[in-house]
């Protein structure tokens, strides 16, 4: 192990999958039934690589050790594989700016011009260690999985190329040190989520639904264009890493250590809110939050395996990432951190509000997906250090247990001849055991019941929420912080020949770190909704949200394994247990889901190694770092939720014919309303689709009448030229000669009034 | 004629090619008799040739003239006509007046042996060859492809160009004193320095006794290896036309079988 | 005798080759011009004797022989291109009938009609008749030979 550098591991995390997706494209056809090999291959070794450099991680950041901790200092690697671009003297930093930290003499002088630089650099750290690990361990499970779920599809070479395709997009987004290069992979997740989901491309649906997860995606992809933009004109770079200019001037990165370690490095105010919104706008179209989260429901089209993993547990965390990733730059705008938790909360709300009603389980599971990562964003919001690492908890727990039940339902729908409404199924314990248990587990911890995984990571999300709603609660102070903050200022030791910033501590209140100190007009509305009184509603918001969760996650438990067995016409003689290919990597997916987020929380492991992170080890992060307490209050208010919830629709839905009447009569009107889903859909057609397509049909109308009757006239010229000359060809021999006297004169009497004189 | 004297001779023989062209167009055949045309064409021949005999050179004395002017009217006249005439067989007759008008001409250049020759051999043979496919091949009455003329205004056209043409460079080249200068070349009969300057004289004096002698000592002297190229040339052209004929022959027969329904030999 | 001009004067040469000109231009036309194959290659002979004019006028200009000579193998030439143009007019005459060059019109474009001669008046297609000489002396025995007689040329 001393011979193999970190930096090697870590390129060898997105490199084998793409190997295994290379051969894959190369050898599928020729392998035929043995087509996942090159895949399960490339990304069984990329887990073991993620698992050795996340035990290596943790190895360096060292153990908790206990309440009165020292500081965690930061914890990073970059490998720069190579320069993609360079464009010498491209940006000259006005006096003053951020792109040379402000009051530092690090960044060069201003006004000495710098080149527009994208080295493909990976970096390590916790976080993406993290989620490498995520990444690939569940990504071999669900390739397990699909091995027999997609045993007899024609496309079974495709989908695993595609398939390994991504593993190696989501690693390099997650290991990418630079905000271009993280651009190019957020498009890549995004093509790689077309072709599964379009993966049957002959049946309509699918493909109008690969369409419309793209075209939403595209929307985000903008917010994150716009946001990349403004970044390169504000801090003059777009690496996250400080890098050396040639003159030996550090300068320094937008998430670099050298300006997290100065209080006014990052600009906050309206150009910081703007950056930071259209941050939040790329993560809503990746994580599929409001308004953009139309395309999530529609794209569970693709087979159940491609939903598992990127549409529960790698693509649509892609949107956490990049706000936990950037969140120095979001806790300088504090509007636009509320905006980030109203925006999760909304959506979580409203997402539950509608998986009630839905019949499909596929779909409940896809609401819940969103709900869930509502959830995150709401944590995300809060700004605190516990708030970004429960989000980041809550994501490594709900990536286990959603593809747990991604995958069960998977199961179901195999056994059920493709069928998976709940009405027309029922029973099913009693005809899939082990499908049974695992969902059941799965369901008990997205449902957050104790002490399954999701009961810790909600409960935590939940307490950062409440700690900011009523800040004085629990007694602990989560903003301003006392002198002694030992915030990290040191900087890491692989940068040589540093000289150290100012390393006094500085007392730390955001509204500080505001750059230009303005806020007026839109900002200053955003920043004035950060009041207690507006956390509070959120904390409602999320504790109804957690009721509504476990309702629902019940209701399609109780309408498909309790109950008369019941077992639609196409399951044929299907109706089975899974083949242990797909069983087994449900019992694997279980263990986690049920113990990880009980083990994580009592070792305070996961948390104290996030928080040496790069992006946590900001001051203004830092500080808010509390000492972590189980609140017992608040894991009775989100129990008491999870039980209403699991007693109601257990009284709705236990043991019943699952094709019963039961939601529409209790909603009412609201049930079409839910059921119709908010009709958002239909409210994007109006006022997107329709009038595109009328434009398309202006485009097609014109291409068809006016560009190809000039080009059609164009290519009719020279034939019209050929059958003028062509009458002078009639065979007469005499003629011929006649036009060659005549051509010989011509020549003959041109040469001659040139010589004339 | 003071008009036609204040005119350039460039501006006479442009004049005389535009009327020569007119003329020919006039008379050639196009479909239906029109004594009017022939009639004006025939008078813009004569004016035409009339235009050429002006802007001739004068040659040395009235004898030398008249002799030159007669020989050449009858070889061209009768050129025009073997051209204009409708019936192929008058063709070849106006043919054979050609000739001698040509064989006229080149008399008068010295050339002896070629003027007789000319005689000999086109007319005596080549002449009678054409008479004896005309006799053989000719419908009886005019054919209508005698009668019609294939596009003969473009082609009057083009001969008048080409007719300009050359008659302008002849002009220049007459008129430059510095072209086509003779060398001056001695007057010795005796030979002694060499075969080649003493053939001069005698090409330079057609009426010395062995001209003919010294024509084709320079032709089997000089030129032997061409003699015996044109030789066996004519041996080939003869074994060719007896072989296409023979096949030609074997092809009829062919398909004069085919026509009646056997099979091809 | 009469005093020929001197050798190396211009004007026997200008004359002499306007001469040649004009015959060779005449010639050109006639090819252009006729349709009956007879009468085109009458013409190319034409042409031909035009060029023999040139070339003597030449030769006496320059006073050697050199033109002289190569009038002799034109001469040749002109006899074995008659001899076997000839042979392949009676060949063409065997296929069609006629000796017409516009007989041939095979090689137009395919979607081109053939070009055929308006109807021609009547009226000139027959040359007006000869004066016939009263017949004379002994009808020798034999067949009648009426059938072989041709009225017109």
């Amino acid at each position: 192990m001393q011979q193999v550098s970190p930096a090697t591991l870590l390129v060898l995390v997105p490199l084998l999958p793409l190997v295994g997706a290379v051969l894959t494209l190369l050898l599928g056809r020729r392998l035929r039934s043995q087509a996942h090999l090159p895949a399960i291959a490339g990304i069984a070794a990329a887990a073991a690589v993620a698992v050795v450099l996340l035990l290596g991680t943790a190895a360096q950041v060292g153990r908790p050790d206990g309440i009165h901790a020292e500081p965690v200092r930061p914890v990073e690697m970059i490998s720069t594989l190579w320069q993609w671009a360079t464009v010498d003297g491209a940006y000259t930093p006005p006096p003053g700016s951020a792109a040379s930290i402000p009051g530092t003499a690090v960044g060069g002088t201003a006004g000495a011009s710098r080149a527009f630089s994208i080295p493909v650099a990976l970096r390590l750290d916790p976080l993406t260690a993290t989620l490498l690990a995520i990444i690939t361990c569940i990504g071999l499970v669900v390739a397990v999985y699909s091995i027999g779920y997609m045993h007899h599809d024609p496309g079974y070479p495709r989908f695993f190329a595609v398939f390994s395709l991504f593993v190696f997009s989501m690693s390099m987004l997650v290991a990418a040190s630079n905000f271009l290069i993280v651009y190019v992979f957020w498009e890549a997740v995004g093509a790689c989520s077309y072709l599964l989901i379009g993966f049957w491309f002959r049946k309509p649906e699918a493909a109008r639904a690969a369409k419309k997860a793209f075209l939403v995606n595209r929307v985000g992809d903008f917010g994150l264009a716009i946001a990349t933009f403004l970044l390169w004109m504000t801090y003059g770079t777009l690496d996250f890493h400080d890098t050396l200019s040639p003159d030996g001037t550090i300068l320094p990165g937008i998430l670099g250590q050298t300006r997290l370690a100065d209080s006014s490095g990052i600009v906050g105010g309206a150009v910081g809110t703007a950056i930071c919104l259209c941050l939040l706008l790329a993560a809503c179209g990746k994580s599929a939050q409001l308004p953009l989260h139309v395309w999530l429901p529609d794209a569970m089209e693709g087979p159940t395996p491609a939903s598992a993993l990127i549409h529960a547990a790698t693509m649509v965390t892609a949107g956490i990432y990049l706000v936990a990733r950037t969140a120095p730059l979001f806790v300088a705008c504090p509007g636009a951190l509320t905006a980030v938790s109203i925006v999760g909360a909304t959506t979580a709300l409203v997402a539950a509000l509608i998986a009630t009603v839905q019949n499909d389980l596929k779909r409940v599971l896809a609401y819940s997906t969103i709900s869930q990562l509502g959830y995150m964003f709401a944590s995300l919001g809060t700004g605190t250090l516990l708030g970004f690492t429960a989000a980041i908890f809550h994501l490594v727990t709900h990536a286990f247990f959603k593809a747990l039940l991604f995958l069960g339902a998977g199961s179901v729908m195999h056994s059920m001849g493709n069928v998976i409404d709940m009405r027309r199924f029922g029973g099913l314990y009693r005809i899939m055991p082990v499908t049974a248990a695992t969902f059941l587990v799965g369901a008990l911890a997205l449902a957050g019941v104790a002490p399954f995984s999701g009961f810790f990571s909600k409960d935590e999300i939940l307490a950062s929420l409440h700690g900011k709603g009523w800040p004085h609660a629990h007694g602990e102070h989560h903003d301003a912080a006392p002198a002694s903050s030992h915030a990290a200022t040191t900087p890491p030791l692989h940068l040589v020949g540093l000289r150290t910033s100012a390393t006094e501590p500085r007392a730390v209140d955001r509204r500080a770190l505001i750059g230009d100190g303005s806020a007026s007009g839109a900002v200053g509305w955003l920043d004035g909704l950060d009041t207690p009184a507006t956390w509070q509603v959120l904390f409602w918001m999320a504790l109804l949200t957690a009721g509504l969760t476990a309702f629902y996650t019940f209701r399609a438990v109780f309408m498909t394994f309790t109950g008369p067995a019941r077992v639609p016409e196409e399951a044929g003689h299907h109706a089975h247990e899974s083949p242990p290919v797909m069983a087994v990597p449900l019992m694997i997916l279980a263990v986690p889901s049920a113990i990880a987020g009980w083990w994580l929380f009592s070792t305070q492991w996961l948390s104290h190694f996030l928080s040496a992170t790069p992006s946590f080890t900001a001051p203004a992060v830092a500080t808010t770092a509390a000492p972590h307490t189980f609140h017992m209050d608040l894991a009775i208010q989100g129990s008491l939720a999870a039980a209403i919830g699991i007693v109601i629709a257990a009284i709705g839905h236990l043991g019943r014919r699952s094709d019963g009447p039961q939601m529409e009569r209790f909603l009412g009107p609201l049930h079409t309303f839910f059921a119709n889903r908010c009709y958002i859909d239909q409210l994007y057609s109006g006022l997107f689709v329709r009038p595109l397509e009328a434009l398309a049909l202006v485009a097609a109308l014109f291409d068809r009448h006016v560009i190809d009757r000039l080009v059609n006239g164009v290519a009719r010229l020279p034939v019209a030229l050929g059958g003028v000359v062509r009458l002078l060809q009639v065979g007469l021999l005499q003629r011929y000669a006649l036009a060659g006297v005549m051509g010989v004169l011509t020549i003959v009497l041109a040469l001659a009034w040139r010589l004339r004189g | 004629m003071t008009p036609v004297a204040s005119l350039s001779p460039g501006m006479i023989l442009a004049g005389a090619v535009t009327a020569a062209a007119a003329s020919l167009w006039l008379l050639l055949p196009r479909g239906a008799e029109n004594r009017l045309a022939r009639w004006l064409g025939l008078v813009l021949g004569a004016a035409a040739l009339a235009g050429f005999i002006v802007t001739g050179r004068r040659l040395g004395g009235l004898g030398e003239e008249a002799v030159f002017l007669v020989v050449s009217l009858v070889a061209v006249i009768s050129g025009a006509a073997t051209i204009v005439t409708r019936s192929p067989v008058y063709s070849a007759i106006w043919f054979a007046l050609a000739l001698a008008g040509v064989a006229g001409v080149l008399l008068v250049l010295g050339a002896q042996f070629l003027g007789v020759a000319t005689i000999v051999v086109y007319a005596g043979a080549i002449l009678v060859m054409f008479l004896f496919v005309l006799m053989l091949a000719q419908p009886s009455g005019l054919a209508s492809y005698d009668r019609v003329s294939n596009e003969p205004l473009l082609s009057a056209v083009a001969g008048a160009v080409l007719l300009g043409l050359l008659s302008l460079t002849i002009g220049r080249l007459s008129a430059d004193p510095t072209c086509c200068a003779v060398p001056a070349k001695s007057d010795a009969v005796t030979g002694g320095d060499g075969e080649r300057k003493s053939a001069v004289p005698a090409a330079a004096d057609p009426l010395a006794a062995d001209q003919v002698a010294r024509l084709g000592g320079e032709l089997f002297g000089r030129h032997l290896l061409a003699v015996e190229v044109a030789g066996v040339l004519l041996l080939v052209a003869l074994i060719g036309a007896i072989a296409v004929v023979a096949r030609g022959e074997a092809a009829l027969e062919d398909d004069r079988r085919l026509a009646a329904g056997g099979a091809r030999r | 005798m009469m005093p020929l001009v001197a050798a190396g004067s211009t004007a026997v040469l200008h004359n002499a080759l306007l001469v040649g000109a004009i015959l060779f231009a005449l010639g050109l036309v006639g090819i252009l011009t006729r349709r009956n194959l007879i009468v085109m290659f009458l013409s190319a002979e034409l042409m031909l004797q035009g060029i023999s004019v040139s070339l003597v006028a030449w030769s006496r200009h320059h006073g050697d022989f050199g033109g002289q000579v190569l009038v002799i193998f034109v001469l040749t030439v002109a006899a074995c291109e008659a001899a076997v143009a000839l042979v392949f007019v009676l060949q063409a005459f065997a296929r069609t009938g006629r000796l017409d060059a516009a007989a041939w019109q095979e090689l137009r474009e395919a979607t081109l009609a053939r070009t055929v001669d308006h109807a021609l008046p009547a009226s000139d297609a027959v040359p007006p008749r000869w004066p016939r000489l009263s017949t004379a002396g002994v009808v020798p025995p034999g067949a009648d030979e009426s059938p072989l007689e041709r009225e017109h040329v």
